[in-house]
């Protein structure tokens, strides 16, 4: 069989062309089928310029002939084929390299400045475009995580958690970068390896100076309950609203799916949904491994955990009992250390593993990731993801690579 | 009689001979006929006796005969002379010939006149067989008409007239039909038609009619003086005919009366003809079949039988068995074991095959065969048995060429010798699948989890790392290395958090398994260093210091072999709390589970202080044993119960510490123990040992090892058990570690399971050293090795 009836549809108005099924050779490939779809275009639009197209068949990406994919999809060449084509992602472009002192344990960065914890027991702020703004120095120990809290105009709230078991939020002053500790929390009885703020810190700004800010951290020790400390408005040192145990290990991992819920990830193989308001314990689901790290995409609903065997798996975590994983994206060789939805794209994610490579993953292409961002010479400790299309990542070579990656940001069907 | 004609055909010209024999042969019959036919005898004698009691046609037996006539003819003198007459009236017929006959009589009449006297005398002939007599009147017949003329010499001329009439009628006289058509009643007594005019019918249905006798006393008289054959007439009973005999006759009887043969031929004397000679006949001698009358039934034989049949009636006699149709036959097997035939069957051993002669072999090999002078000396070199090739190729220009193998008969005898001395036992080999050897175990990718892949390197130190060991949280892990420092290093990121200098190698360190609080023993040289790495909670870091920190020292000081001081300056701001400064080196260092109780191992055959055991809170120290019972490799606590393991060279003592005594000695089987670790039940042992051998004891099984596993190459030095998991390690300096499935059950009497699951490769092995210590992670089925490439590597 040489020749298959298609129908070409796009959902992106600039680029659609008329409904009609065309027969196209069964071994074309992409780049033919971006041909044909690019001379429809040039007889439609005069000023057409090319484009290269990617194509979808039944919502996965094509990436064998034609032919050979409809054989591994099972799906039948005897009727008209739809095929789907957006314009193809073009490869993130690495944009800056921000060296560190020491290893960077995790990186979050909104739309201006980059914030970065490091194992030289500092966290510093960057400017998107890698110039050092300010580092933020106060902890004794190694800092594990940190995150921005708000923006009110130039002063920013922002927390770091670290190794000496403490919690402490900042004021950075941008214009006059200065930046101020406001409280300590404290609480746990081990290392702060995560944290993670309440989205409604944008939605509830005044609320949230008068009234004591929701935050929430876990407590990487084995043996012990795992806590979630709130901090109030009081003094100095804050001590924890509410602790939620259940977890057997360490906490390696958390997350606000919604202002009502969040999620954890332990090392006991389980990933849990907790309520927030009272504490209690929502839904388990249960893997077979280590869970280094999860992320969740309000987009498409979707928990992404990596863990130690070298797995993305994708969760619904509205599936109330046993685990139900929806798809593994395998391809790292190492342990997944973390993942990282797009912000603005709800089929593609950020992965980075101990085998030194950042994977770029569209969920639609589950048997090879769109992209290796093959850059870091050692582990990869921290991705991030901003909603202007930067890629981070840090890793044990004490480098914070920035790439960037959003030509296709409109043509998306979010 | 054909054996009488081929006899005459042989000796054709020897008449007499042949007539000789005949007559012999007829006189042996005679006899035998004369003595066999007992009851005929008797029976005849019965008829006789029948006879002169009825007086007329007495005949019982005979049919045709003529003699039986001539018997009557002396005793009925009458009856014949009627015959006679009637017999000529009624024939008609036969008129011709029986006038001739009559003439004939009349003739014969004068020579044997006398002659009835003495046949009626003597009643000898009476006893002759009828068959005999009737073949002699036959013959005689024939002599009669065949014309012998040497008897008819002296005949008158009308005999020869005679002769011409007898040839018109001869097959009216002879054929024997002739009197069965006179009597067509049979074989049936005459006196049933005595009162009949008739004897029977012809065959028109008429009735044949007797010769009318009517002759009364005086016709009879005058007959008998007129008729001048009177005397030689008789009267046949069948018929009841008169028949007047014919001189042959006449004669015959005469001479069967005189006790001569009845065939004048005959020669009594002939000479004996030995027909059972040596000679060969291609004719049997005899081929007579035997007489019906030897079928006739005995009665002695019917007594017998009777008897016979009675007693089988009456079950006296049973009935023979049926035989049995198998063939017989001997059985030389019979009594042979099924076994021992089977086993000959097994003992069969095929010749193996032989080689098919090749190229090398042929008188003219093509020349890549033959071998250079080199290799011809090399081959002359070589011993026989070490010959490639057990004769040299050689060329020769035809197969006529070819000299004479002058080692064939040296060769012939070797062949002898192999077969005479070839061992006859059959070495039993043992059949066995080898795959039906191997103990059905589990897949290993049913047990998971277990380690498989090798995921973080914790690289730092620059020597080989000696010993590591796993915070009891499983966060960090420290390593002691040859390069004099410990590091403390984060377990999930492979981060080395701290280094500490210690001054000199450290051979061991153990994290204390008390959560608690938080101490590291580090053995280096004599010393052994105990540790605050300041790692983990604050509030457990500042609680260890404190208990440190709050030792009294006892009033009463004892004499200890360990010196305990507190660390100070340089080594306090390390970490170092506590140093024991030991008499010799420290080799190992293991905590009890409680965390409180140290013991430190200080290798030395010589000293009785070997093994020494401190207590931290009390800083107390004991030398347990008072004897030296070998070099001790290393030591352990049990986890649950007071028990000390203290591994030798070659064994395992189990020690009671509350009751002091020994409780167990394992044998290791091993040559050189070098690591051990207890199972966390407490009753399982694994060691290590330098002979690439691990042993697992079960302690409730017995001292000896319940498994060995010999899957290194190398010596193994270190081995782990897994805290929850049912797995154990070891590392060997092959460079690799195994990780092996070993589920221990709470039911007694179901033995561990053990079943190998993963090698893991990883470590470079330098200076001949691979894989110095592994160690589990207290709650992940993670296994960490340390190596002599100065690396800890993880596995997961």
């Amino acid at each position: 069989m040489s020749q298959l009836q298609a129908r070409f549809f796009t959902e992106y108005k600039k680029f659609a062309i008329d409904d009609v099924p065309f027969s196209i050779p069964a071994a074309s490939e992409v780049k033919d089928l971006s041909n044909v779809i690019n001379k429809l275009l040039e007889f439609k639009i005069a000023d057409h310029k090319h484009v290269e197209f990617d194509f979808l068949v039944r919502g996965q990406f094509l990436r064998t002939s034609l032919a050979n994919h409809m054989e591994t999809e099972n799906i039948s060449t005897e009727e008209v084929v739809e095929i789907e084509y957006v314009q193809k992602f073009t490869a993130p472009q690495p944009e800056e390299c921000i060296m560190h002192d020491d290893w960077i344990s995790s990186v979050e960065a909104d739309s201006e400045w980059i914030l970065t914890g490091s194992y030289d027991k500092t966290a510093r702020i960057w400017s998107l475009e890698g110039k050092a703004v300010m580092t933020v120095a106060g902890h004794t120990d190694v800092v594990k995580d940190v995150a921005w809290v708000k923006r009110d105009g130039l002063s920013s709230l922002l927390l770091t958690a670290s190794l000496d078991q403490t919690v402490l939020l900042w004021e950075w002053n941008s214009e006059r970068n200065k930046v101020k500790a406001r409280h300590c929390c404290r609480g746990h009885a081990g290392s702060v390896d995560t944290i993670a703020v309440d989205p409604t810190r944008t939605k509830v700004l005044v609320f949230y100076l008068s009234v004591p800010t929701e935050e929430e951290d876990e407590v990487e020790e084995p043996n012990r309950p795992r806590k979630k400390q709130k901090t109030e408005q009081m003094g100095l040192t804050r001590t924890p609203l509410m602790t939620l145990s259940g977890h057997g290990e360490a906490v390696s991992s958390v997350l606000w799916t919604d202002a009502e819920e969040l999620c954890s990830a332990s090392w006991d193989h389980t990933i849990r949904l907790w309520d927030a308001e009272t504490g209690v314990q929502k839904s388990m689901l249960t893997g077979s491994k280590v869970f280094n790290c999860i992320s969740y995409s309000p987009l498409c609903r979707r928990l992404a955990s990596g863990s130690t065997d070298r797995h993305v798996r994708l969760w619904d975590p509205r599936s109330k009992d046993g685990s139900l994983v929806l798809l593994s994206l395998t391809s790292h060789t190492g342990w997944v250390t973390a993942v990282r939805w797009s912000l603005s794209n709800n089929h593609q994610l950020v992965s980075g593993s101990f085998d030194n490579v950042v994977k770029l993953w569209d969920i639609r292409s589950c048997k090879a990731p769109l992209y290796d961002l093959a850059a870091h010479e050692d582990r990869v400790m921290c991705a991030d993801w901003t909603e202007s299309g930067l890629i981070l990542s840090g890793g044990a070579d004490n480098k914070l690579y920035t790439y960037k990656y959003g030509t296709c940001v409109s043509d998306a069907g979010a | 009689m054909s054996a009488r004609g081929a006899a005459a055909e042989r000796n054709s010209g020897m008449k007499k001979t042949t007539e000789k024999r005949k007559n012999r042969e007829k006189e042996e019959q005679q006899q035998e006929e004369e003595e066999l036919p007992m009851f005929d005898k008797n029976a005849d004698k019965v008829g006789h006796l029948d006879d002169t009691d009825e007086e007329k046609e007495d005949l019982s037996d005979s049919e045709e005969s003529v003699f039986s006539g001539l018997e009557d003819s002396g005793t009925d003198d009458d009856d014949d002379e009627e015959d006679d007459g009637d017999d000529d009236d009624d024939d008609d017929g036969d008129d011709a010939s029986g006038e001739e006959e009559e003439e004939q009589d009349e003739e014969n009449h004068n020579k044997v006149e006398k002659d009835p006297a003495a046949g009626e005398t003597s009643l000898t002939p009476q006893t002759e067989d009828k068959p005999a007599k009737s073949r002699k009147l036959k013959k005689k017949k024939s002599v009669t008409s065949g014309g012998d003329e040497e008897e008819e010499r002296g005949k008158s001329e009308r005999d020869s007239g005679l002769k011409i009439s007898s040839q018109v009628d001869e097959y009216e006289q002879d054929t024997s039909d002739e009197e069965d058509i006179r009597n067509t009643v049979g074989n049936i007594p005459m006196e049933w038609y005595k009162d009949f005019p008739h004897i029977g019918y012809d065959l028109d249905g008429k009735k044949i009619f007797k010769p009318i006798r009517s002759k009364d006393e005086l016709d009879e008289f005058l007959e008998k003086m007129e008729n001048p054959d009177y005397w030689r007439t008789v009267q046949d009973k069948m018929t009841g005919s008169d028949v007047r005999l014919s001189d042959e006759q006449v004669d015959l009887v005469h001479r069967l009366q005189h006790g001569k043969f009845g065939d004048i031929n005959f020669n009594e004397y002939e000479p004996a003809i030995d027909f059972f000679s040596n000679e060969v006949m291609i004719h049997p001698v005899t081929n007579r079949p035997e007489d019906k009358r030897s079928f006739i039934p005995s009665l002695i034989e019917k007594e017998k039988v009777g008897k016979l049949v009675h007693a089988i009636k009456m079950g006296w006699i049973k009935p023979r068995r049926p035989k049995d149709s198998a063939p017989l036959y001997y059985d030389l097997w019979a009594k042979e074991d099924p076994n021992s035939i089977l086993g000959r069957h097994k003992m069969h051993v095929p010749a193996p095959k032989i080689r098919l002669p090749g190229h090398e072999e042929s008188y003219n090999p093509p020349p890549e065969y033959l071998l250079t002078e080199e290799e011809r000396l090399t081959w002359e070199q070589q011993d026989p048995e070490e010959r490639k090739l057990s004769l040299l190729p050689q060329k020769f220009p035809s197969l006529r060429a070819v000299p004479a193998f002058t080692r064939f008969i040296h060769e012939r005898f070797e062949r002898c010798l192999d077969l005479y001395l070839c061992p006859r036992q059959r070495k039993m080999r043992v059949n066995v699948n080898p795959e039906d050897l191997i103990p059905k175990l589990p897949k290993p990718k049913d047990l998971h989890p277990f380690p498989t892949t090798q995921s973080l390197v914790y690289r730092g130190h620059s020597s080989l790392v000696r010993s590591i060991s796993v915070a009891p949280g499983g966060q960090w892990l420290v390593s002691g290395s040859d390069d004099g420092t410990v590091r403390f290093w984060e377990v999930a990121t492979a981060r080395c958090l701290k280094t500490v200098e210690v001054g000199g190698a450290v051979k061991s360190v153990a994290w204390s398994p008390n959560p608690a609080v938080c101490l590291v023993a580090i053995s280096h040289g004599n010393t052994v260093v105990l540790m605050n790495p300041g790692l983990g909670d604050r509030l457990i870091l500042s609680a260890t210091d404190q208990l440190i920190s709050s030792y009294e020292e006892p009033t009463e000081v004892k004499d200890q072999p360990v010196e305990w001081s507190l660390a100070e300056g340089t080594e306090h701001q390390q970490g170092q709390r506590l140093i024991l400064t030991h008499p010799r080196a420290v080799k190992q260092v293991t905590w009890h589970g409680k965390g409180d109780y140290l013991a430190c191992v200080m290798p030395d055959v010589s000293s009785n202080v070997q093994v020494v055991i401190h207590q931290v809170s009390k800083r107390r120290t004991q030398n347990p044993f008072r004897k030296n019972k070998g070099m001790v490799q290393c030591v352990s606590f049990h986890p649950i119960r007071p028990y000390f393991f203290v591994a030798t060279q070659r064994h395992v003592r189990v020690y009671n510490l509350i009751k002091q005594e020994l409780t167990k000695k394992l044998m290791t089987n091993c040559k050189w123990v070098s690591s051990m670790a207890i199972h966390p039940g407490g009753d399982n042992v694994i060691c290590g040992s330098y002979d690439c051998r691990l042993a697992w004891f079960d302690l409730d099984l017995s001292t000896k090892p319940y498994k060995m596993l010999r899957h290194h190459k190398k010596a193994l030095r270190g081995v782990a058990y897994h805290r929850q998991y049912p797995l154990f390690a070891s590392g060997s300096d092959d460079g690799s570690v195994i990780v092996c499935h070993g589920m221990v059950y709470n039911d007694l009497l179901q033995n561990p399971l053990i079943v190998p699951v993963k090698v893991l490769k990883g470590h470079t092995i330098t200076h001949d050293l691979g894989v110095l210590d592994v160690a589990f992670h207290p709650t992940q089925p993670w296994v960490f090795s340390s190596g002599a490439d100065g690396t800890v590597r993880l596995f997961t």
